[in-house]
């Protein structure tokens, strides 16, 4: 899933932002430099207003979430067996499931773990992306082979497929479909930076710093990653939203969650019989709390790359 | 009778309605339950000919039925009762299902003479009744099938045929089938889940190969037109079937593999009939009224769901503990929350399906009931301790369990997730565990790697026997090369001989005598707790079908479909 | 654009041939790692022998694992598989024992129809709006068409399949009373009947908007912005200041230019078009590659799943070749090599 945006614009617009002197004594000013474009970064994201609005309707559905122990009106797992499949009431906002259970608590107690999947294979895969990106990108050579490779394969067998494997060999914890997931995302964002990284090793800065006897380690850090952290952090928030479409879809196929762990993926395979049922409900409410909160990522992710790219323009 | 394990369908029949039942006990009667009843087939609002398409929510693997690839109970309803010859039809007779010997193949009731030590049984065929391609059916055809099924490779069940040391085909007309000893159940072969094989056609051939992806060959009102993998199975008539002929041109099994497209279709019409499991997602759907449709439900049924208990694995290894889970359960209120929209709202009793009710003790297990001061009595009793998370520990470890079940079946998941919340109420922790069938039926339980499963037993012939899964020889060891299907592990020296009568005496009396001393056992040290009887459904477009609709508890719903027409 | 010279021309068909060489034997390698992976992991994941357990037959899972050789290294297994692979004996289906060749062909067929409507409906779709969206940037109907990418792509594919069936199919059938559903939901063809093109076409209309809302979405917007690129080009400002008519310059000059990242795009989601098969054929009950890959993967059937792997692959790669080459064609001033 994506909504990209490639070609440049005509107004032209800043360039990014890159360290202008080339030796090692303007490593020192680089910690103002970096403040005043993370000044820069945040006014220009300031203006897409989408993506502001996003900010907070996403810090409220994860605080929401979060306290659902203290404001759900009921229990995740409190049943009322014969009270199941009831339409949204006073006392049921969202209705009720398949064995009587309050949807709208669900919903809160299942977004905890869909979020906590969507955050954590986010960090995960761009952790480990990141750091084999820019590896295999300034190191070139063998190791850049072996990663290329690696991601080709998973060009071409769709992904879904390969998770599906995996998941149905590893069992379905949310720990274990963090780690799938993550192992599977983790090869785009390592795409990305190693692309990123390639072409910002050859500016002149980093040939400079290497000239005067910095460390791989220090250009990397210094240099290097400063300058990719725009497409990295883009990418982080996009994979958040994939990674919770993704999990609803493996559980549509049989492979996400188990009970009594609940998930709006989980929520939506088990309900989505119903639909016929007069009982959509079960189908609306989970979908639409996968809908607001990708959409709110997506928003972000737009308005990120915007801030950090402005030639980009929607 | 042997019992099927069954991912998807535990579901084999449908019993019909009273008025049939009344119906069937007359030999007057022109609706009785046989196929070759005429009923209705001369109703003027019938059309001649004219194509019925059913949703079928399973596609057969195959169509050699005797292998092991093939156990599949839609290939079954759907091309192998439409097409294949059996010696005895399965009947009601009063509130019993009992065989009634097939008067389209055979001339005579076959009889059992055990007046020598090899037992005997003579079955005369119909001179009339010929294969599809103008051949004689001869007793040479069961002869074949009983080498086939005795010494093929593969053979899914061998029960019965085993037994069974010769057949006579001297007399194509006659077939001599000698037992090497007394087998209670023999009405059951020649027929039964596999029917019997063309001989001329398949003798010398390889068998497996000819049948597997369909079968030009009938003995049946119909014949294999064509299997369209993943798309459609079609059956047209057999035009040499000398028995009452199909109204229809063609019935086309449309494959609709998930569920609430099955339904959709229906609703929709692009299918006509359909025969889905009873998920909760269907049941809901018929609570709320499905316009236009004839409906059949019942709960008299060859299945059996229960909870199985490992009774040699902790913590299910004491009576106690297995008592205490059984009272903490609530199974009225999960049948009702299952079933009762199809009228089924009281949990089964007893570990045979429903339709051995005749010989059963039906109320065995019914005092289980939800009953918490009960749970806590017993548990403690059993030295049991309630630790500060509220859940039962005994040495140290927790009265924790985990509850295996089969993958991708709703109806299951949502029992599950219930018994798993009352269960915590009373300060027993359950874990849910969904296996694939292969892995669960094919591994875990045989090898005992589970605590409690949730699964079905399915009837395939008329013989109760819970011997098979209850009796300790038949626990899974060397003796028995690991074949043994007692997976729970049951070991009741008391027990034993009284199944052993049920399945090897042939006196009526003298077996359901003994079925109710067990079940009295069975109950008292709940090596089991039997949930519900999986009713069956059976609905379809009452403006475009005419005919006798009902299923069969062991034939399924299409054993008479060359009876049904379409509305003029 | 395209070379006048002959001589150029000529070098031109080298290179791109030399071009196309190259990418498949660079694909063989790639398609050997995949299938031997998935091979290995099918392998260990799944026992092809469980069913065979129930069976009272005690010899039959020794028989089957000897049959099918289980007991050697999976190296060996391997080789032997893709040995018997290359010369056109792709094996048996543990699940039916049918020859898995015809089970794939078959497959393929169906799933090749699902494709081919796919990505020449999305494509149109996502031209018309992606060209329109750019030339009216910032127009309501801009904002409106960037509206609904945004809520497409953040719903989980089988949602919107499962609210298309009840929204286009069930809802409006009881609403209006019809004897049928405007758009079919089993299959791709009524069972009985007509089954004309129009039948056809009422049973591709969910499943295909189902499998490609996202990439529809997604299109559009790489269109909308290559669009955008293409009209601020030097090329089409110097047009327009020749005064070359508005109209002649979109579509002449803006849109060829526009085209180009479009293919490439296209190319890359092939791979997430047949991922999404899976979903939309289980949804439509379609006998395609994606159930296929379902029902084997549910039974473990490992020969069907190599074979699907290899297959989806090839698809895959020869996807992004065809995309490639055009791609290089269309624009010559990319570096063929």
């Amino acid at each position: 899933m994506r909504i990209d945006e490639q070609a440049p614009d005509e107004i032209g617009g800043l360039p990014p932002a890159a360290p202008r002197s080339s030796d090692t004594e303007a490593i020192r000013e680089m910690e103002p430099v970096a403040r005043s474009q993370f000044e820069l970064v945040f006014r220009r994201f300031l203006r897409h207003k989408m993506a502001v609005f996003s900010v907070f309707l996403l810090l409220a559905i994860t605080v929401l979430c979060l306290s659902a122990s203290w404001i759900a009106p009921f229990g995740e797992n409190q049943q009322e067996l014969l009270n199941f499949n009831q339409k949204p009431d006073a006392e049921h906002w969202f209705g009720t499931d398949e064995v009587g259970r309050d949807v709208l608590s669900r919903i809160l107690y299942g977004g905890q773990i869909s979020l906590k999947i969507g955050v954590a294979v986010a960090l995960l895969s761009t952790a480990v992306g990141t750091l084999l990106g820019a590896i295999a990108g300034y190191f070139g050579g063998w190791i850049d082979n072996a990663l290329m490779r690696l991601t080709d394969l998973f060009l071409v067998v769709p992904s879904i497929a390969v998770l599906a494997i995996a998941l149905r060999k590893f069992g379905n914890k949310d720990i274990t479909i963090i780690l799938i997931l993550a192992a599977v995302f983790w090869m785009v964002i390592a795409r990305v930076v190693r692309g990123q990284v390639l072409s910002i090793k050859e500016k002149e800065y980093v040939e400079a710093a290497r000239a005067s006897g910095a460390s791989n380690t220090r250009i990397i850090a210094r240099h290097i990653l400063p300058n990719v952290i725009g497409p990295i952090v883009v990418n982080a928030t996009l994979a958040v939203a994939a990674a919770i479409i993704t999990e609803s879809t493996l559980s549509f196929l049989g492979f996400g969650v188990q009970p009594p762990q609940t998930s709006w993926g989980n929520m939506l395979a088990r309900g989505r019989s119903y639909i016929d049922a007069d009982a959509a409900h079960l189908v609306y409410f989970p979908g639409l709390a996968i809908l607001i909160t990708v959409l709110a990522i997506n928003f972000i992710g737009d308005g990120l790359r915007d801030a950090f790219d402005p030639q980009s323009k929607h | 009778m042997t019992l099927r394990q069954r991912k998807w369908w535990r579901v084999l029949a449908v019993i019909t309605a009273l008025a049939l039942v009344a119906a069937a006990c007359g030999d007057d009667d022109d609706e009785e339950g046989q196929p070759d009843t005429t009923d209705e087939t001369s109703a003027p609002d019938v059309q001649d000919g004219g194509t019925l398409v059913i949703g079928a929510e399973q596609e057969p693997e195959c169509t050699d039925w005797i292998a092991s690839c093939s156990g599949s109970s839609w290939g079954y309803w759907m091309m192998n009762v439409t097409t294949l010859p059996r010696s005895f039809d399965i009947v009601k007779d009063g509130e019993d299902w009992v065989y009634e010997y097939n008067s389209d193949l055979l001339t005579g009731e076959p009889v059992l003479d055990d007046s020598t030590d090899k037992p005997t049984v003579t079955y005369e065929i119909n001179p009339e009744a010929v294969w599809s391609d103008g051949e004689p059916i001869t007793s040479t055809d069961f002869k074949y099938t009983w080498e086939q099924i005795a010494t093929g490779d593969d053979i899914y069940d061998t029960t019965g045929y085993a037994d069974v040391e010769s057949v006579d085909d001297s007399d194509p007309s006659v077939a001599v089938v000698t037992y090497s000893k007394v087998y209670a159940g023999w009405k059951g072969i020649f027929g039964g889940q596999y029917g019997i094989l063309p001989s001329h056609i398949l003798e010398g051939q390889d068998r497996s190969a000819m049948m597997a992806n369909g079968y030009e060959f009938s003995g049946g009102p119909w014949k294999i037109d064509r299997w369209e993998k993943g798309v459609q199975a079609v059956l047209v008539p057999n035009e040499n079937w000398w028995g009452e002929p199909p109204i229809l041109d063609e019935v086309v099994f449309q494959f609709i593999t998930d569920t609430s497209a099955e339904f959709q279709a229906f609703q929709s019409g692009q299918v006509s009939a359909i025969y889905p499991q009873p998920q909760p997602d269907t049941v809901a759907a018929i609570e709320q009224g499905v316009e236009g449709a004839g409906t059949d439900f019942t709960g008299e049924t060859g299945n059996l769901e229960a909870l199985w208990f490992n009774n040699s694995a902790f913590p299910f290894d004491t009576v106690a503990a297995r008592q205490a889970f059984s009272y903490a359960i609530d199974r009225p209120a999960l049948v009702e929350r299952l079933f009762g929209p199809l009228g089924v709202t009281e949990p089964s009793n007893a570990l045979n399906p429903p339709i051995f009710s005749g010989v059963s003790d039906v109320d065995a297990f019914s005092f289980y009931e939800q009953d918490v001061d009960k749970v806590a009595e017993l548990l403690e009793g059993d030295g049991w301790v309630k630790g500060d998370d509220g859940i039962y520990a005994k040495d140290g470890q927790k009265f924790a369990a985990t509850l295996k079940t089969t993958t991708g079946n709703a109806r299951r998941e949502l029992t599950a997730e219930v018994l798993q919340a009352q269960l915590e109420e009373v300060g027993i922790q359950l874990d849910i565990s969904l296996q694939e069938a292969g892995d669960l039926f094919g591994d875990q339980l045989p090898r005992g790697d589970f605590q409690v499963a949730l699964y079905a037993q399915v009837a395939t012939t008329l013989e109760p026997a819970l011997c098979a899964i209850l009796c300790s020889k038949n626990i899974p060891s060397e003796a028995n090369n690991q074949s043994g299907q007692n997976w729970q592990r049951v070991s009741i020296p008391e027990m034993d001989p009284l199944l052993e009568t049920v399945d090897g005496s042939l006196d009526q009396d003298e077996r359901v005598a003994a079925q109710k001393e067990a079940d009295g056992i069975m109950a008292e040290n709940a090596v089991a707790l039997p949930l519900d009887p999986l009713p069956n459904i059976l609905l379809w477009k009452e403006a475009e079908i005419v005919g006798d609709l009902f299923s069969h508890p062991i034939l399924g719903p299409f054993w008479n479909i060359h009876t049904w027409g379409l509305a003029a | 654009m395209t070379p006048g010279l002959s001589a150029v021309g000529t070098t031109l068909r080298l290179q791109m041939l030399t071009f196309v060489v190259r990418r498949v034997a660079y694909s063989i390698p790639v398609l050997i790692v995949a299938s031997f992976l998935l091979f290995c992991i099918v392998r260990v994941t799944f026992d092809p022998t469980a069913n065979l357990r129930q069976s009272r037959d005690v010899n039959a899972v020794q028989r089957e694992r000897d049959r099918l050789g289980l007991d050697d290294p999976l190296v060996i297994q391997y080789t032997n598989w893709a040995g018997d692979f290359v010369t056109g004996d792709w094996g048996e289906s543990d699940r039916t024992r049918e020859d898995v060749f015809p089970m794939i062909r078959r497959a393929l067929w169906v799933t090749m129809q699902l494709i081919f409507w796919g990505i020449a409906i999305s494509a149109l779709i996502a031209i018309a709006v992606g060209v329109y969206s750019a030339v009216r940037q910032y127009s309501i109907p801009d904002y409106i068409f960037t509206g609904i990418a945004f809520i497409a792509v953040a719903m989980p594919p089988f949602w919107f399949g499962l609210m298309a069936i009840k929204w286009l199919a069930v809802e409006p059938q009881q609403a209006w009373n019809l004897d049928d559903p405007p758009f079919y939901f089993v299959g791709l063809h009524s069972a009985t009947g007509d089954s004309g093109f129009l039948d056809y076409a009422r049973h591709l209309v969910l499943p295909v908007m189902t499998l490609t809302v996202q990439i529809v979405a997604s299109w559009t917007r790489y269109q909308r912005a290559s669009m955008l690129d293409s009209l601020s080009s030097d090329y089409v400002r110097t047009a327009r200041a020749k005064g070359v008519p508005r109209r002649k310059v979109i579509f002449k000059h803006g849109l060829r230019n526009a085209l180009i990242p479009l293919v490439t795009v296209m190319a890359v989601d092939i791979g997430l078009l047949f991922g999404g098969l899976i979903i939309t054929e289980t949804i439509f009950s379609i006998p395609g590659m994606g159930r296929l890959f379902f029902d084997s993967l549910q039974r473990g059937d490992a020969p069907v799943l190599a074979a699907w792997v290899v297959v989806t692959a090839a698809f895959v790669i020869a996807f992004n070749l065809v995309a490639d080459t055009l791609y290089a064609w269309l624009d010559p001033r990319i570096r063929l090599g």
